[in-house]
């Protein structure tokens, strides 16, 4: 058979942030590159209110106003991205260690592709919390409107906002039970909560 | 603002060839299968295919088409070969939307790479 091909050439330097990576790079070196990740604490800026309707584990929506005096962390994630589903044993151990002293965790889960993938759909979100153990509220951000109005670039992204409402903390990136990222995360947790 | 880039096909360029370079992160060749065309999606070697998100053309008469591959990565995260699509007919000019989840080697994140052909 003949086999001429057509060349579709992309230019995508521009969105994969070019370079060559090391393939042999481990999780920790990744971590370690991670900018936002190990960055010193931000200067603290109001938290923007959020207003999904559609939540799971959880009995209503939840507003950022109603969490005043309890700690806030913001999990944008995506049932569909590996890292984050990687990530979940870390928050759900998060979950059970810390809800009682103040912790909430709020997984915002918001879509890569249209509605044709399955990801808006509140039944796959569903069986995702089930099947990852996650007992902690979840938002559908399925128009990405909590995803925009804190500027989140990538799955999965943390945001960490402190008793009175204030962002403190944000970096992105797959992390593990007790890794070196786990632990930064786990100490910044017990710093908010102890104010 | 999502992790979306969106560019424009460069001139279009359809010009045929058996085995062309490619000079970006992915690129996509189509290809004569039968009566219809094959579409043949393949990533720089620092780029990860998700395998969960499967990528998706979405051609301008409304209809979709998703790349699939037999060959997973170990965690069946990550397609191992090239994922492929049949596009029916032949085609010299491919038009839509082209989506795929990407990630880095030296990431451990997603992000979205979106691509108007």
């Amino acid at each position: 058979m003949p086999r001429p091909a057509l060349l579709l050439l992309f230019s995508l330097a521009a969105a994969v942030g070019g370079g060559v990576a090391l393939e042999t790079a481990s999780r920790a070196q990744a971590q370690a590159r991670n900018p936002l990740l190990n960055a010193p604490p931000l200067v603290r800026r109001p938290a923007p209110a959020w207003a999904n309707r559609s939540w799971l584990n959880s009995d209503h929506p939840l507003t950022l106003s109603e969490l005043k005096g309890r700690v806030v962390l913001l999990n944008f994630w995506v049932f569909t991205c590996y890292n984050c589903t990687n990530t979940v044993p870390s928050l759900v151990d998060f979950d059970h260690k810390y809800r009682d002293q103040g912790l909430t965790i709020i997984g915002v889960h918001t879509p890569e592709f249209p509605p044709y993938a399955g990801e808006h759909d509140r039944g796959n979100v569903q069986r995702a919390l089930e099947k990852y153990g996650i007992e902690y509220p979840n938002a559908q951000d399925n128009d990405t409107r909590t995803w925009d109005l804190y500027g989140i670039r990538y799955w999965p992204s943390f945001v960490l906002i402190d008793k009175r409402g204030n962002i403190r903390y944000e970096g992105y990136g797959e992390f593990h039970l007790n890794d070196g990222s786990y632990q930064t995360w786990d100490g910044r947790i017990r710093e908010l909560l102890a104010e | 603002m999502r992790a979306t880039c969106l560019l424009l096909l460069a001139a279009a360029g359809l010009g045929c060839a058996g085995s062309g370079t490619a000079p970006g992160p992915l690129h996509l060749t189509a290809e004569a299968f039968g009566p219809d065309t094959r579409l043949v999606l393949e990533a720089a070697p620092h780029l990860k295919l998700n395998a969960r998100l499967a990528p998706a053309l979405e051609l301008t008469d409304g209809s979709r088409l998703r790349f699939g591959a037999a060959r997973r990565t170990a965690d069946s995260a990550y397609f191992a070969e090239p994922p492929t699509a049949v596009l029916p007919g032949r085609h010299a000019r491919v038009h839509g939307t082209l989506r795929a989840s990407v990630c880095r080697d030296d990431e451990q994140v997603c992000r979205t790479v979106t691509v108007q052909l």
